[in-house]
């Protein structure tokens, strides 16, 4: 058998990595000059690999190496050759860009007042959780029309060409909640807007955000369901899809506002929380928060605090996408067309973020994500209390309910109830910790919410029988009365 | 002792693939099976990325999921592997954010025309500024062998048993038909063709599809006693007809028919971004800047 000699025969030769070489044959069945054969070893898994067997005849077209799956077979011309090694060159990897001087801005920052309409407005829901998502500095929706939600997008497409940014009405909810995730990963803050049946559609990629610690607000004005439901009516039925509407381990963050002043403020917040703990933030509203109208101040740009992402510094070399330290576990960001040259992927992954099909990964990985929320719940809970510290009963709620919940606890103190209320703000991650506490004192928690009760299985897991735990369900279509809210009170207290 | 011989050649000269400044060389070798072509169309982009002279810091590549799903891993660029179907409107955000950076999908056809050929539709239609490449093997690699949306009449899939009945679609046809502005189709076999139609697609400003017909030895080839991947290329050499600007209703694809190659569609259609800015430029004068995107 003939074997590859670096002796100048024809003109050019081959360069072959046998180890990687998986016995096609393209390389020697398409070489124009037929100089190639497959040697009789095998290589270590196997295959045979060609050999340069009539080395005379070898031009050096490289065609082998255009053809080879495997990258590992080609060609060059002596006379190439012989110029790199005059020039003493060796053809180098593209040169390593220099790293990015962005400043690492976790600090909060005025907000950019392109996008603040500061000052006294009149407006509904869904309004102003678009400009809470402007003010944040959000420059990017992608949506798909849907009851009730569609004024969000609306407001943002009128908005948008004057402030500096892009709305796209995509093709259906799949791809604008990737749509967004896309320009997040272009330098971008996005939002998605949704409802009930779109929420359903997005599901898969909230668990590619979460995955790939994408971060990003998804809002979900809920309406009355399962399915088409009931399209113009409010409901709260989406609480645990919120929670665990895709598949596999993850965390994400819920804030449910209960009127069109804190759309806006907790629009700020919950485009903050997603930028530190690179999560998704689903933002809960309802019908009737989304279409209420009502005052809402918009303060000057300079009041509002936005926090930045959080770009690295790190030169290219030292960087590593999904690395994070042990008083950290939140990596660092980058984008595409920095020069880190990152990949990013649903699989599980390594540091670098290259896929690592293995239990150890998975658990290293997935512990994380879980743990960087799960870990970080009392500092992340956001409940507002109204004498529940002494009280018997206490009646939590959140979003619209609230609303009907806070005067029927008035009408029962009327009456002699000692009743307080917990709202919950932050829903996810529960504040379960605060519900165990209040368990030692209070003898009945009462949770009215428009589902078939979702959240009061959280209170019931949390007092693990501390306490008694009443559901009132409501399966939606409007809100609850007070007086079913009362009664209850007047129940419990007795 | 030929591998020494070689190692030895390798010392001594020192060279490189060059298809290798263009991987993440810690990950190769690949997943793909011996003689898949999808390997051979990587070479072929990364000749276009050589001859395109451009600052690959500026190349992003998305991918959605399969065997071709897998080719943004392997890619030493910014790159996303994304969910099945979705690397289209994944692309159109990121593009859109930054249209500085030029952004290539690259991806199989069970990903880009079954699960999202929605996305495929609109985002021709739209003629956002990307370009599309679609390794086409007929099948579903990844999952074992199953009927796709270009699986033609009669071929055996695991779920097409006794042979397919269900029409395909000519990729060329729909991406033409929704609008795309520059549309070929070459086979692995016409390495140095689809080279250039890469080269030119990366040039092209709009929606750019360009299908390369890939052999899936392992399980396409073997269902339907095609051989295995070397003879499927002798298939493409023998069978395929160049014709250039071919009417795309006319190069619908048969089992063991003859396959229509070239470039059939490039023409100019103001972008979805320049059609935005001229718009409002128009319709709100003074009051619109332009957009350039982040740090643009």
């Amino acid at each position: 058998m003939n074997q590859t000699s670096p002796e100048r025969q024809g003109k050019g030769t081959v360069f072959v990595r046998p180890e990687i070489c998986k016995g096609c044959s393209f390389c020697i069945d398409f070489c124009p000059t037929h100089c190639l054969e497959f040697t009789k070893d095998f290589n270590a898994k196997g295959y045979h690999f060609p050999i340069l067997t009539r080395p005379e005849d070898c031009s050096g077209c490289d065609l082998c190496g255009l053809y080879c799956p495997d990258f590992a077979i080609y060609g060059e011309r002596w006379k190439d050759i012989d110029a790199r090694q005059a020039k003493g060159a060796v053809p180098a990897p593209p040169a390593a860009p220099k790293s990015l001087a962005a400043p690492r801005a976790q600090d909060p920052e005025p907000a950019d007042p392109k996008g603040v309409l500061t000052g006294i407005h009149f407006m509904d829901g869904d309004h102003a959780a678009c400009e809470g998502a402007l003010a944040a500095g959000c420059r990017f929706v992608a949506g798909y029309p849907i009851t009730p939600s569609t004024e969000v997008v609306e407001r943002f497409a009128a908005r948008i060409p004057m402030v500096g940014g892009i709305f796209i009405q995509m093709e259906d909810e799949l791809a604008s909640s990737i749509a967004v995730q896309g320009a997040v990963w272009g330098g971008q803050k996005s939002l998605s807007v949704t409802s009930g049946p779109g929420f359903s559609l997005m599901m898969e990629h909230i668990g590619l955000a979460a995955i790939t610690e994408t971060p990003g607000v998804w809002v979900d004005v809920q309406r009355g369901g399962p399915s088409t439901g009931l399209p113009t009516l409010p409901g709260q039925a989406d609480m645990m899809q919120a929670k665990w509407g895709s598949h596999g381990d993850y965390e994400i963050i819920a804030i449910v506002p209960n009127s069109p002043q804190e759309c806006f403020d907790l629009m700020i917040k919950a485009f903050n929380l997603s930028e530190i703990y690179r999560c998704p933030v689903m933002f809960m509203m309802d019908e009737v928060v989304g279409h209420m109208v009502e005052r809402v101040a918009i303060p000057p740009a300079s009041e509002i605090k936005v926090v930045p992402r959080k770009w690295t510094r790190k030169p290219k070399d030292e960087y590593r996408a999904f690395a994070t330290t042990e008083d950290d576990p939140v990596p660092e960001m980058t984008k595409a067309g920095a020069g880190y040259r990152i990949h990013v992927t649903g699989l599980t992954h390594d540091e670098r973020g290259y896929p690592a099909m293995n239990a150890g990964a998975q658990a290293k990985l997935v512990r994380r994500l879980v743990g960087k929320i799960r870990d970080n719940a009392d500092r992340l809970m956001d409940v507002r209390e109204d004498g529940v510290e002494g009280a018997d009963v206490v009646v939590v709620s959140y979003g619209i309910t609230s609303r009907i919940a806070m005067s029927a606890v008035e009408e029962a103190r009327k009456r002699g109830v000692k009743v307080g209320h917990l709202r919950l703000v932050v829903a996810w991650p529960f504040p379960a910790n605060r519900m165990r506490e209040l368990a030692k004192t209070v003898k009945v928690f009462i949770m009215p919410e428009l589902n078939m009760g979702q959240m009061v299985l959280e209170i019931e897991r949390a007092v693990a029988g501390a306490a008694r735990v009443v559901s009132l369900p409501h399966a939606g279509g409007s809100v609850h009365e007070p007086e079913t809210i009362l009664a209850a009170i007047l129940e419990a207290g007795r | 002792m030929s591998e020494n011989t070689t190692a030895t050649l390798l010392r001594d000269i020192d060279s490189i693939n060059p298809v290798m400044p263009y991987l993440r060389q810690e990950r190769i070798p690949h997943i793909w099976c011996p003689s898949c072509g999808i390997g051979t169309t990587v070479n072929c982009f990364t000749r276009a990325l050589t001859e395109s002279g451009m600052n690959l810091d500026e190349i992003a590549i998305v991918s959605g999921i399969g065997c071709t799903g897998r080719v943004a891993g392997y890619m030493n660029l910014d790159s996303f592997h994304t969910t099945h179907g979705r690397a289209i409107p994944f692309a159109t955000g990121l593009k859109l954010a930054n249209p500085k950076l030029k952004v290539v999908v690259y991806s199989g056809d069970g990903d880009l025309t079954a699960i999202g050929g929605n996305h495929l539709m609109h985002a021709a239609r739209r003629n956002m500024d990307l370009m599309v490449i679609c390794v086409n093997n007929f099948t579903y690699g990844m999952t074992g062998g199953q009927v796709a949306p270009t699986t033609p009449l009669g071929a055996k899939q695991t779920t097409m048993p006794f042979g397919n009945y269900e029409a395909p679609f000519s990729l060329p046809f729909l991406a033409d038909a929704c609008g795309a502005t520059y549309v070929a189709r070459w086979t692995v076999f016409h390495v140095r063709q689809l080279a250039k139609a890469m080269l030119e697609g990366l040039r092209k400003r709009g929606f750019v599809f360009i299908e390369a017909l890939s052999p899936c030895p392992t399980l396409y080839q073997r269902r339907n006693k095609r051989g295995d991947g070397v003879d499927e290329l002798k298939f493409y050499k023998e069978n395929s007809v160049v014709k250039h600007g071919a009417d795309t209703k006319e190069v619908g694809l048969t089992f063991n028919g003859p396959i229509v190659v070239g470039k059939f569609v490039d023409r100019e259609r103001p972008t979805w971004l320049d059609a935005m800015n001229e718009h409002f430029a128009k319709v709100l004068g003074s009051e619109y800047t332009p957009y350039g995107g982040q740090g643009g």
